[in-house]
């Protein structure tokens, strides 16, 4: 004698454990992910060895940065505004000016950006920070 | 004569659509969100409108108001962080260094870190900022 069993209708591809996959997914980049809008600032240039050539610095401004974060140019406190004004006039005089900023310790990293900023928006190309050592 | 239609299954249509709008979701969250690790302690950074879009990669070394330090998300010790680097820097000659100091973090704190970067042979190390002022 012989069965025949009735033949199983095809399985359909259950869709609900990829939901729940599709799901923590979901969560876990809602919950891991920061929203920060964060840019950057070069600190240190990327070498371009040595092969470069030396451009002789055409003049040098030198900023000191007190240690309440204001700036300071040919002993002269300046706010942002005038101290941009000022490099945007040394830079159109000369075009490689060098730009060199000694900062406070004690001065916040904001006061530092800002002058950073600054100078950037002023179009110095050319610019150091520089940091006093201790000496042994 | 009758004629029986098959029954449709009244649930496929609505689970599509679930399926479209969380995997909308998901590919939002994974394109707008960043996977950077967040440091132990608050930092926000200084706030600057030249700053340039940060790339992502390379390593991140966050600094608190009061000078805490934390390397990709970990708290560690100042004397235990240049082995820490120069174990990463090892590892990747190209890395990245990007230090994200707090805006109110003093300079003595900050700038040596560079200067330790620069000096253990990272070839970039950038300053992280924020254009948002009410960041």
């Amino acid at each position: 004698m012989t069965l025949n069993r009735p033949a199983r209708p095809r399985a359909l591809i259950s869709l609900v454990p990829m939901i729940d996959v599709m799901l923590i997914l979901l969560v876990f980049f809602m919950v891991t992910s920061t929203y920060l809008n964060l840019d950057m600032i070069p600190a240190v240039k990327p070498s371009k060895g040595a092969a470069g050539t030396p451009q002789s610095p055409a003049g040098t401004l030198m900023i000191r940065l007190g240690a309440a974060g204001v700036p300071v140019l040919r002993g002269t406190a300046l706010d942002a505004e005038t101290l941009q004004a000022a490099l945007a006039a040394a830079v159109a005089g000369e075009p490689l000016t060098q730009v060199v900023i000694l900062p406070s310790g004690a001065a916040q990293t904001q006061a530092l950006i800002t002058v950073m900023d600054s100078a950037a928006l002023a179009g110095v190309t050319r610019l150091r920070v520089l940091r006093l050592e201790a000496a042994p | 004569m009758k004629l029986n239609r098959p029954a449709r299954n009244p649930h496929s249509e609505t689970i599509i659509a679930l399926i479209d709008v969380v995997f909308f979701l998901l590919v939002f969250f994974m394109l707008i969100g960043r996977m950077d690790a967040t440091a132990p302690f608050d930092v926000r950074p200084a706030t600057a409108v030249t700053g340039r879009d940060m790339p992502s990669g390379g390593v991140t070394l966050a600094i608190s108001a009061q000078g805490a330090l934390a390397l990709d998300g970990e708290a560690i010790a100042r004397s235990a962080l240049s082995p820490a680097l120069s174990a990463l820097l090892a590892d990747d000659p190209e890395l990245r260094l990007r230090i994200n100091a707090h805006r109110a973090a003093e300079l003595r704190k900050v700038l040596p870190l560079v200067a330790e970067g620069e000096a253990l042979g990272f070839r970039e190390v950038v300053l992280v900022v924020t254009p948002e002022t009410d960041g």
